[in-house]
């Protein structure tokens, strides 16, 4: 029995450290006393001890997939793979905080301790193999989530934020729990591998039971992934939150309430065709509307992150495509896509986080003429906004490519002329921030301060994978193709 | 001689780095090395002419590589020739708007390496053999014309260059859609991103389901691929985004969106939706020449209600590229061979239009031929600007299509093409030449003829730097007016083996 759960530990050493590092931050940050020395010395030790986790999550990476835990926890490269994003995403959120002034000074080890710990929940859902596992995760992933909306705690913005999340979320988790019982009354198991045999002969009352409650449950996991209709949350809190906080938001709970989305289709909805069939048409109907709806509303907002939270609504759309084909092409996808999207996104709220710093608003027109201000940072917002709309040569329009191939695979080509569509309008509002930073005149010629050095050093490196990615793509998807879901 | 295509494909991106990498205060350091690289350019296509082997449909000095090998795309060059032509205006009309851009002086080396980059983009659409890559250099066009519209451009450019954008953005999305079910339509094979291996037909029995209806794969795809093109191109109804983005674009810019982007979507049609998608193309050869009949009737009309004289030129513009259209969709020989010579000859004729246009504009300021107050912007210019008259007036009637010019070559070969199909259509398409003659002769005689309006009296004739660059220009009008084997001989090969393959269907 001991040997046993050694055995699985050696699985589970990037989230043992994680917790790790969660408790001994908690424990630094009270007990140490000097302010601003404290903060980096808090800030190296997280950022290392999280750098360090990638080493064991590429070495399971090489190792075959497996059920820990008595069958709690799957650990397989799918799961690890989407763990190595969110642990960047995290990572590069955290170095944002360091330099934003939007997190009040003496919160900030604060931040860097709650990140980690939605991080945790978020590679507990990620890899969850049971009802208890899933909803444990979506709940360390809520409650801490609620904490950093509110972290601006002296605005009004951030209460509301926090306030309207947690009223959403807490709503939503219910209704995802009330699905989760009634399919294991139907069922009789909470364990994903019992429930994906004995989906197979399903058929009658139960069929429908399951149907509906799946409806369900699915809000529970569109709530985190704000997807259509349970995305009306996202741009308020986006735009209450502090910036860092909204980085953070954009990526590691949408990442981690996909990678539950996209185990769950596979485990329950595809092995009965009558499930699988009500399954894609409800997943294709919330893709096409969630892209709509982000993107059409995007077009009017004047607030730089509102937009983005927006667009990011419209790309969730996309990434819902990826597990509406219900195959394995589908979820690589789904992975290259949030490789590329974790990177425009660090590049995008890094830009406006400074700018937001200089100037204390986000608008628009803080962009005004930034081409003249800064060029450097100019040209990597904009190049950043094209590779969001999708327009080659940036790694954008490869993962816009890759959703389109799977999606006309499957031969669904309603779904791809919508989203044809939606490119369309995304690269209306976008253009119009371009527009503003490349053709806008600039009030004052003074240079932005703020764009320090290592800032710029880090949002280049984080640029670069963007360019890249979308010449030479090859090796990064090959990695993504490696993906497996592993059921029993 | 293998590796020519990457010469010129490339050349230009050398020129761009080059023009980076100078000090941004040595201006004319600048111009001369974007001038250097079009001029090698240029020679570089000249040493293509003279290697080509025209007595083949082949593709020519083929360069495959591959780029990536999960999807099988290839960076995959070749020409044949109806490219060749395109080539060869391609480099000749950048190194004339390097030499006309002299004057521009808003960010030097930011302009000049956008239009070197642009430059480049234009020739991998061209040379661009696999899907993948055709697309990928097609919508990166979009980013350097994007700025150069949107930087350098006339009061309302930021709409125009969103317009634009938005526009052949548009377009393009459906054809990505396309391009990826070609790709699973023929099975995910090692050539399912060639657009030669999709060529000849092969998906004419193929049906898809779009939302419940069952609908051809071959018919539903041509129109994905012909919305793309057609917007290009453009044709009525997709042409609203021209006027702005021309009036709006600098004067070297107009001239390469005239001379070649708009080439790019005819030769869309000829490479890619037509030997694609035959029976299509076929069945609906009428619809698309009556489109291309309302553009050159449209388009003429529309010119003729002018008061700004860029204008009128971008929709005579329309009108000519309506010929074009008329041509190909009348899938003959002398239709197809014409329709070619028609996007070289308008390439070069509407050039000398929009060059001559943007020179009066450095001196005047403002390009109305009649002024919003209602009095005239020009007048008497033949008497003050003779040398300036003399070059107008062959680009004029060579865009009129006057016999000796090359505009009356390529017109009376694709009247000759459709007649043997569409009668009618003929017939009504002559109006459109007599209205191009009267548009072009109006504006002649507000702006050339009468009194020597008094804000015309110090304006100075051509230079030395602007003659030199007009007069290729004229060469080629009146030479290919009066010879033009050279260009035919060039594509006979190549458009004899379209004209077959869609006589099969």
């Amino acid at each position: 029995m001991i040997q046993q759960l050694f055995g699985f530990l050696s699985y589970y050493i990037p989230e043992v450290m994680c917790v790790v590092l969660m408790t001994t931050l908690l424990v630094a940050e009270a007990a140490v006393k000097d302010e601003h020395g404290k903060r980096t010395k808090i800030y190296t030790y997280a950022l290392v001890v999280l750098g360090l986790t990638l080493i064991p999550l590429f070495q399971n990476l090489g190792k075959a997939p497996a059920h820990i835990f008595f069958n709690a926890v799957t650990i397989d490269t799918f799961s690890t793979l989407i763990k190595i994003i969110m642990v960047m995403g995290a990572m590069g959120s955290i170095i944002l905080s360091f330099s934003s002034k939007d997190i009040y000074s003496n919160l900030k080890s604060e931040f860097a301790i709650l990140a980690v710990g939605v991080l945790i929940g978020g590679m507990l859902l990620a890899s969850a193999n049971n009802f208890i596992t899933l909803y444990v995760g979506i709940e360390t992933l809520s409650i801490l989530s609620y904490v950093m909306a509110t972290l601006k705690r002296d605005e009004s913005t951030s209460a509301e934020a926090g306030l309207k999340y947690i009223l959403y979320g807490g709503l939503t988790a219910g209704i995802a729990l009330f699905g989760m019982s009634h399919i294991y009354g139907a069922l009789g198991t909470v364990q994903f591998t019992e429930i994906y045999d004995k989906v197979a002969d399903l058929e009658g009352t139960k069929l429908w039971i399951v149907i509906v409650s799946s409806v369900f449950f699915f809000g529970g996991l569109a709530y985190k992934v704000s997807a259509f209709p349970f995305h009306m949350w996202s741009p308020d809190v986006y735009q209450g939150a502090p910036i860092p906080v909204t980085t953070f938001f954009s990526i590691v709970p949408k990442l981690a309430g996909l990678t539950a989305l996209v185990r769950v289709s596979m485990v329950f909805f595809n092995n009965n065709e009558a499930l699988t069939n009500s399954w894609v048409a409800l997943l294709l109907v919330v893709a096409g509307m969630t892209m709509t709806v982000g993107n059409v509303t995007a077009i009017g907002q004047n607030s730089v992150k509102r937009m983005l939270a927006f667009s990011s609504i419209g790309h969730v759309g996309l990434m819902i495509l990826g597990v509406a084909v219900l195959n394995e092409a589908g979820f690589r996808a789904l992975i290259f896509y949030s490789i590329v999207y974790m990177f425009m996104t660090l590049c995008t709220f890094y830009i406006t986080s400074h700018l937001n710093d200089m100037y204390g608003t986000d608008n628009y027109d803080v962009f005004r003429g930034l081409i003249y201000k800064h060029p450097v940072m100019a040209l990597v917002m904009v190049g950043t906004l094209l590779s969001l709309a999708g327009i080659p040569p940036f790694s954008g329009f490869v993962a816009k490519f890759s959703i389109f191939n799977i999606v006309i695979e499957k031969k669904y080509y309603g779904i791809a002329v919508v989203a044809a569509v939606n490119a369309v309008i995304s690269v209306y509002y976008y253009l119009r921030l371009a527009k503003v930073i490349i053709f806008g005149k600039a009030d004052g010629a003074e240079a932005v301060t703020g764009f320090g050095r290592l800032n710029q050093g880090v949002i280049v490196a984080f640029f670069i994978p963007v360019l890249f990615l979308g010449i030479f793509w090859e090796k990064i998807f090959t990695l993504a193709g490696s993906a497996l879901i592993f059921i029993r | 001689m293998n590796g020519i295509l990457n010469w010129i494909l490339w050349m230009p991106i050398i020129g761009m780095i080059a023009v980076l990498v100078t000090p941004k205060a040595k201006e004319n350091v600048i111009r001369m090395v974007a001038l250097a690289s079009t001029a090698v350019t240029l020679i570089l296509s000249v040493i293509l002419y003279l290697n080509f082997d025209s007595s083949t449909a082949d593709m020519q000095f083929v360069v495959k590589i591959p780029w990536i090998e999960h999807f099988h795309i290839n960076y995959f060059l070749g020409i044949d020739g109806i490219t060749m032509l395109m080539t060869f205006l391609n480099a000749l009309l950048f190194f004339i708007c390097t030499l006309s851009s002299w004057t521009v002086d808003k960010s030097v080396k930011a302009y000049f390496a956008l239009l070197l980059m642009l430059q480049s983009t234009v020739f991998g659409v061209f040379f661009a053999l696999d899907f993948f890559l055709f697309y990928v250099y097609w919508e990166v066009m979009l980013i350097p014309m994007f700025f150069l519209i949107g930087i350098w451009g006339g009061e309302n450019r930021e709409y125009a260059a969103v317009k634009f954008f938005l526009y052949t953005f548009f377009g393009s999305i459906f054809m990505l859609v396309g391009i990826v079910a070609l790709y699973y339509a023929t099975g995910k094979g090692p050539d399912s991103f060639n657009i030669l291996a999709h060529q000849g037909g092969h998906f004419v029995n193929e049906v898809v389901r779009v939302f419940g209806f069952e609908i051809s794969f071959e018919k539903l795809f041509f129109w994905f691929m012909f919305l793309g093109f057609a917007i290009k191109v453009p044709v009525f109804p997709f042409h609203t985004w021209l006027p702005h983005a021309h009036v709006q674009a600098p004067t070297a810019v107009s001239v390469i969106l005239a001379g070649v982007l708009l080439k790019m979507g005819t030769y869309g049609f000829l490479r890619i939706a037509f030997p694609i998608f035959p029976s299509a193309a076929v069945e609906y050869s009428t619809l698309i020449a009556v489109l291309g009949l309302i553009s050159v009737i449209y388009g003429a009309f529309c010119a003729m209600a002018q008061d700004d004289v860029k204008k009128l030129i971008a929709y005579s513009s329309v009108s000519h590229m309506g010929f074009v259209m008329l041509g190909i969709s009348a899938m003959t020989t002398q239709g197809v061979n014409g329709a070619v010579l028609q996007m070289f000859n308008h390439g070069t004729s509407t050039a000398m239009m929009f060059l001559l246009i943007g020179i009066i504009y450095e001196r005047s300021h403002h390009r109305w031929i009649v002024k919003p107050d209602g009095s005239l912007g020009y007048g008497g210019l033949s008497t003050k600007l003779p040398k300036f008259t003399t070059v107008f007036i062959i680009g004029m009637f060579a865009s009129m299509g006057l016999p000796g010019l090359s505009g009356f070559i390529s017109e009376a070969l694709i009247f000759l093409g459709i007649y043997q199909k569409f009668t009618t259509i003929t017939v009504i398409a002559v109006i459109g030449l007599l209205l191009g003659a009267a548009y072009l002769l109006w504006m002649f005689k507000r702006m050339f003829f009468g009194p020597v309006n008094p804000e015309c009296e110090n304006y100075t004739d051509l230079n030395a730097r602007e003659i030199f660059y007009m007069v290729p220009l004229c060469i080629c009008v009146i030479l290919f007016g009066i010879y033009p084997s050279p260009l035919l001989n060039v594509m006979k090969a190549s458009v004899g083996q379209l004209v077959e393959l869609l006589a099969k269907f």
